[in-house]
Formats: structure tokens, C-alpha cells, sequence
């Protein structure tokens, strides 16, 4: 395949829900070409693909892919998607989950799902903040940054979800901006085709309630500084990752080669009802 | 300058030299410069080599001067005083020709056209560019003893284009009384010794070429028209979904030709159709999906 296929994405959309409920500018939206047209580069036919989501304005994006979509419960969605690729394995199954919804009320399931290595690919969009409550702290939220239950801005420190990822047992971990739509395609394509549990940080905008709040600017103006303000320090000492100029590490941060869940699963379960054990 | 006055036209100053050396960076300047110079100085005669090269990494220009004579005051030519013109590039070859001395001048340059992007008029494919007309027939009429080739055509099928500039020096050499083996040696000492055969067989080949050319049996290389490898132009076309757009206005401040903008129901429109190049950007950035860029090849290649 020497040429792109060309990609129009409404091919992958539930056109009748069209337009989506996200406000002017929200890089959910972007995050979401992004993933689609890693779908359809990777040549997978939409029955074939299951998008398990949380709660929060990143969990609805799900519901605007025409394929096999799963709206769970906050923080859930990773507890979902490992019961449906454990029993569905003939399925790609991609989470989506936001910075609240993957690392407050849902970090436990974060980090086991990483020490388990099961094969899907959880993409979570960090907005610094809960969107869809109106703007409350998360554990992504910047120092200093106002929101509406830090009305004297953010005291606590940040998580960095991909270190937490990649020490939990993920064996890929990648992060990428909504800035770079190809980079972050590439880096979609890259974990889904991965063989195991793959986690990706998606740098999203929350345009109208963190940005408005914070006075970041209007929506160009947000995608703009994506890489040059307002986010973590991180993964600085990947040894092997080339030198970037700006204080946000992206792309494929880690990668190893470990065995992967539903295989050594199956392979247990197997045993079991041949009745020799 | 006052110096035109005092020299006999046309003579060089007593066996010495001023050789003018110009192309772009990693063309290779400086290396037959240097060879140049030692030749200079194994004649006896003082020698005086300066070159700018700071812009040369990314393709920025180099050149360098070479001068050699019983007695070299300035390190730099000027204009009308070259003996030599050796240019690597054919627009640099172009630029620095008012240097050469009127008449007896020896002008060598490479066809080759690195062009750069600020030479391009505009970012559309097949853009029409700014790089220099002349071919090299014109400027071949035009000077007296002037060498057009295609020195990196000819590296290449020796098995390495980028001894194009010791193609050059070979085909400059033929103006210097100077025993082959002298030209070795002081190539050997600038080449990486990994390098040597096909910088030799480089220079023979340059050589050969003058030696055929000063008989009057080498043809003036044509160029292929600029681009024409590009393939098809292509037509883009831009479709807006107004009933998705949010007027964001991520494609108005992002979009790298400035042609959008929102018309007063906020909603994005193309302004500049004829500056859209195509690029997708507006496409990929748009958190609605409100816009897709179809692109549609327009006639052969
Ligand atoms: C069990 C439970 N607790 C709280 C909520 C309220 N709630 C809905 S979305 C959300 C946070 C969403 O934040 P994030 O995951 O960062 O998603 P975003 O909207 O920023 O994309 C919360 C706390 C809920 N729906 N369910
Ligand atoms: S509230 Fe924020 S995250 Fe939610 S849709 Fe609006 S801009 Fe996007
Ligand atoms: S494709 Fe879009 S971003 Fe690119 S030049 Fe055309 S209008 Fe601008
Ligand atoms: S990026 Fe999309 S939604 Fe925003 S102004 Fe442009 S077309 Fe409208
Ligand atoms: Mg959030």
C-alpha cells in the first residue's frame, strides 16, 4: 500500500446523531478523527471493532462511531472492555475514557488492567479537568489552574498517566496532541496494532469551560500552545526517546514485548474443559 | 577600482590566479577549494583562501575565493577579476557571474538545480517558481569560455552524485599546467580514504570532459522544465458542512494560507480558493467534521 487510502469520516460516523454535542473547538472531536482514521487505515471492517467509553464529554464520543459502542459507567470502562475482549477476542476492542474517568474513580482499574497486558488499546483524553460536571479539579489539572472547586487554583500535583501506565505494566505506552492529527493517527495505528495492553495519551483542549476559565484563549489559540504550556513535565528520562525542544514528550514512550493475557487465558481455560485438570 | 587599470587584459597576473568556487551546502566548496589552494602554493606562490559558509547547513550558500600569486594583498576577488568561475549549482553559478573577467573569464558549472523553497511563488503543486531562467545554451552563447555539464549526472553513474564538485575541479584542471599525480596527491589529502577511487575517477572523467569540450565535440546539456517530474497537478476543492460547523475558528487561524474565514452567521467559508493548496489541514483540525477537501488530478503528467 503506497498510497494513503483516502479517508472521509463520515464514513464511520452515526450520521443521523450529527452534530455531535461538543462544544465550538473541543479537541475531543479531533481526538475522535484520529482514531477513526486509524480504523480505517488499518483496514478493519466496522463490525469488527468495539469502542468501550466511560463517563464524561470524552465518554460520549463514542457514541457518535458507527461500530460496536459500549457506554459504561464512570470510571468502568476498562473493567467492561476486558470482559468483552476476554470473551470476544475476534474484536478490536478500543477504550475511551477521560483524565477523570481514567486516573480519579477509575485508576484502580487503570492500573490493573496495565499489569495484566490484555490485548486493547485505551486512548484517554486528558482535558485537565472533568468537562462534562462543569469544570472540577482532576488529577491531570496544571498547578495553579483555577476551576471551579480550586477557585484559588490547583495546589495538588499532577499525575502523569503514561509513567503510571508504563510502571503498572503497560507494555506500550505513547502520548501524542490533538495538534498533530497524522502523529497522533500514526500513534493510534502503532497501539492498536500492538499485541497487548497499549495506553495512549491524548492531549485534548477543553475549550469552553477550562479554557474560558483560565483565560488560555479562544479555541486556535489553545490548539496553538498545546505544546508549549500548561502540561506536566514527563517522561524526561525515556532513555532511547530523541531530544524534543518542548517540555511535553511525545510519541511512542515505551514499548515491550510481554506475554499477553487472553491468550495464556484461553489457553488455562482450554485445559480446564478438556477435564485434565 | 583602479586595479582594472594596471592589469594587462586579459593576462593573468604572472602565472597566478583568482578562482572563484560557489554552490549551496554539502555540495563539497570548501574540499576542491582547499585542493586549489595547495596547488597554489606547490607553484610557489602565496596563497590566500576565504569562504562564507555559515548559511550552508540546510542548503545556504557557500563560496569561497581563491587566490593565488607571486603576491596576494586582498583574500577576495572582485568583481571582473576571476579567472575562474566553478559553480556547483546552476542559479549560483548565475548569480556570481558579474565576478568573472569579461572576455577571457573560464566559467564551469554544474546543471544541476537545487531549488530552494523560498524560490517558490506559492505552495500549490507544480507552483511556478522564481530559480533562474537562463539554460544553460543561453549562457554558453553568451561567455566565451564557458563549461556547462552535468557533473552530478556524471557522479552518479560513476557511482556517487556527490562527487559532482571533483567532476568540476577535473574540468577545470585542463586550465592549469599541472601534472596529474600533483592533483592526486592533494585530493588524497582532503578525501576520506574510503572516498579516493570514485573521487579519482571523479576528477578523470571532468577531465576527459573538458579535454572533449575545449575539441568541440560535448553538447550543452539541456534541463527538463522545473517540476515536470511532479506528476499531475492536482485540483482541490473544499466542502463545508455548514450545518456542522461551530465557527470554532481553528481553521480560519490555522489554515497556512489564511483563505478561510467566518462569514457573520459565524459559519467558516473559503475566501482565497485560488490559495488553498490542498494541504488538509483545516480537514484534520476541525473538531466538527465540517470540512473535507476532495482532490481531483487535472490533466497528464
Ligand atoms: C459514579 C459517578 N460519579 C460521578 C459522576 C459524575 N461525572 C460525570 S462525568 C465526570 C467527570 C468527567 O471528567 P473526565 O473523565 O475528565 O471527562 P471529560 O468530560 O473531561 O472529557 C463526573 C465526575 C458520574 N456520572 N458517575
Ligand atoms: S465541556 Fe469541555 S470537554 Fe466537554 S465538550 Fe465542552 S469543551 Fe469539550
Ligand atoms: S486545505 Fe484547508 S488549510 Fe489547507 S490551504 Fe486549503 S483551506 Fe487552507
Ligand atoms: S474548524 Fe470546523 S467548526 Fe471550527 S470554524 Fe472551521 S469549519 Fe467551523
Ligand atoms: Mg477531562
Amino acid at each position: 500500500m503506497t498510497e494513503p487510502l483516502a479517508f472521509d469520516i463520515r464514513e464511520y460516523l452515526r450520521l443521523e446523531l450529527m452534530p455531535h454535542f461538543m462544544c465550538p473547538g473541543c479537541g475531543h472531536g479531533i481526538a475522535l478523527r484520529a482514531l477513526l482514521w486509524a480504523v480505517h487505515e488499518l483496514g478493519i471492517a466496522k463490525d469488527k471493532l468495539a469502542v468501550v467509553s466511560g463517563i464524561g464529554c470524552s465518554g460520549r464520543v463514542g457514541a457518535y462511531i458507527d461500530a460496536n459502542t459500549y457506554h459504561t459507567t464512570h470510571g468502568r470502562p476498562l473493567a467492561f472492555a476486558t470482559g468483552l475482549a476476554l470473551a470476544r477476542p475476534d474484536l478490536k476492542v478500543v477504550v475511551i475514557t477521560g483524565d477523570g474517568d481514567c486516573l480519579a474513580i477509575g485508576g484502580n482499574h487503570l492500573l490493573h488492567a496495565c499489569r495484566r497486558n490484555l490485548d486493547l488499546t485505551c486512548l484517554m483524553f486528558n482535558n485537565e479537568v472533568y468537562g462534562m460536571t462543569g469544570g472540577q479539579v482532576s488529577p491531570t489539572t496544571s498547578a495553579t489552574r483555577l476551576t471551579t472547586t480550586t477557585p484559588t487554583g490547583n495546589a495538588e500535583p499532577v499525575f502523569d498517566a503514561c509513567r503510571i501506565a508504563e510502571a503498572a505494566g503497560a507494555s506500550f505506552v505513547g502520548r501524542e496532541v490533538t495538534r498533530q492529527v497524522p502523529a497522533l493517527k500514526n500513534l493510534i495505528k502503532s497501539a492498536m496494532s500492538h499485541v497487548g495492553f497499549s495506553f495512549v495519551e491524548v492531549i485534548s483542549d477543553c475549550t469552553e469551560i477550562y479554557g474560558r476559565k483560565n483565560d488560555l484563549g479562544e479555541a486556535p489559540e489553545m490548539i496553538l500552545h498545546q505544546k508549549a504550556d500548561m502540561r506536566p513535565e514527563a517522561f524526561g528520562n525515556v532513555a532511547d526517546q530523541p531530544f524534543r525542544p518542548n517540555r511535553l514528550t511525545t510519541g511512542i514512550l515505551s514499548q515491550h514485548d510481554l506475554p499477553e493475557y487472553g491468550e495464556t487465558y484461553r489457553a488455562r481455560a482450554a485445559l480446564l474443559r478438556s477435564g485434565e485438570k | 577600482m583602479s586595479a582594472e587599470a594596471k592589469r594587462a587584459p586579459g593576462a593573468e597576473t604572472a602565472g597566478g590566479r583568482n578562482i572563484l568556487v560557489v554552490g549551496v551546502g554539502g555540495q563539497g566548496v570548501i574540499m576542491i577549494s582547499k585542493v586549489l589552494a595547495l596547488i597554489g602554493q606547490r607553484r610557489g606562490f602565496e596563497v590566500k583562501q576565504s569562504e562564507v559558509h555559515g548559511m550552508a547547513k540546510r542548503g545556504g550558500i557557500v563560496f569561497s575565493h581563491v587566490r593565488f600569486a607571486p603576491k596576494v594583498w586582498s583574500p577576495t576577488i572582485a568583481k571582473g577579476e576571476a579567472d575562474a568561475l566553478i559553480a556547483l549549482e546552476w542559479a549560483e553559478s548565475l548569480r556570481w557571474l558579474d565576478f568573472l573577467k569579461p572576455e577571457t573569464g573560464v566559467f564551469i558549472a554544474d546543471t544541476r538545480r537545487i531549488v530552494p523553497p523560498f524560490a517558490c511563488l506559492n505552495r500549490q503543486q507544480g507552483a511556478v517558481t522564481a530559480y533562474a531562467k537562463a539554460t544553460p545554451a543561453e549562457v554558453v552563447e553568451r561567455i566565451s569560455n564557458a563549461y556547462a555539464l552535468d557533473a552530478s549526472g556524471i557522479a552518479a553513474g560513476l557511482g556517487d552524485a556527490r562527487a559532482a564538485n571533483t567532476v568540476l575541479l577535473g574540468c577545470y584542471s585542463v586550465a592549469l599546467d599541472e601534472p596529474l599525480e600533483h592533483w592526486r596527491e592533494a585530493l588524497d589529502l582532503f578525501v576520506p580514504k574510503a572516498a579516493r577511487a570514485i573521487n579519482h575517477a571523479a576528477f578523470d572523467a571532468g577531465r576527459t570532459w573538458a579535454e572533449a569540450a575545449r575539441a568541440g565535440t560535448q553538447e550543452v546539456p539541456t534541463m527538463p522544465a522545473l517540476f515536470s517530474a511532479r506528476g499531475p497537478a492536482v485540483k482541490s476543492e473544499l466542502e463545508i458542512n455548514a450545518a456542522w460547523c461551530k465557527g470554532c475558528d481553528i481553521c480560519v487561524k490555522l489554515c497556512p494560507e489564511r483563505c478561510l474565514a467566518l462569514d457573520k452567521k459565524q459559519i467558516a467559508v473559503l475566501t482565497k480558493p485560488d490559495a488553498c493548496t490542498g494541504c488538509r489541514v483545516c480537514e484534520w483540525l476541525c473538531p466538527d467534521f465540517a470540512i473535507t477537501v476532495h482532490q481531483t488530478a487535472v490533466g497528464a503528467a
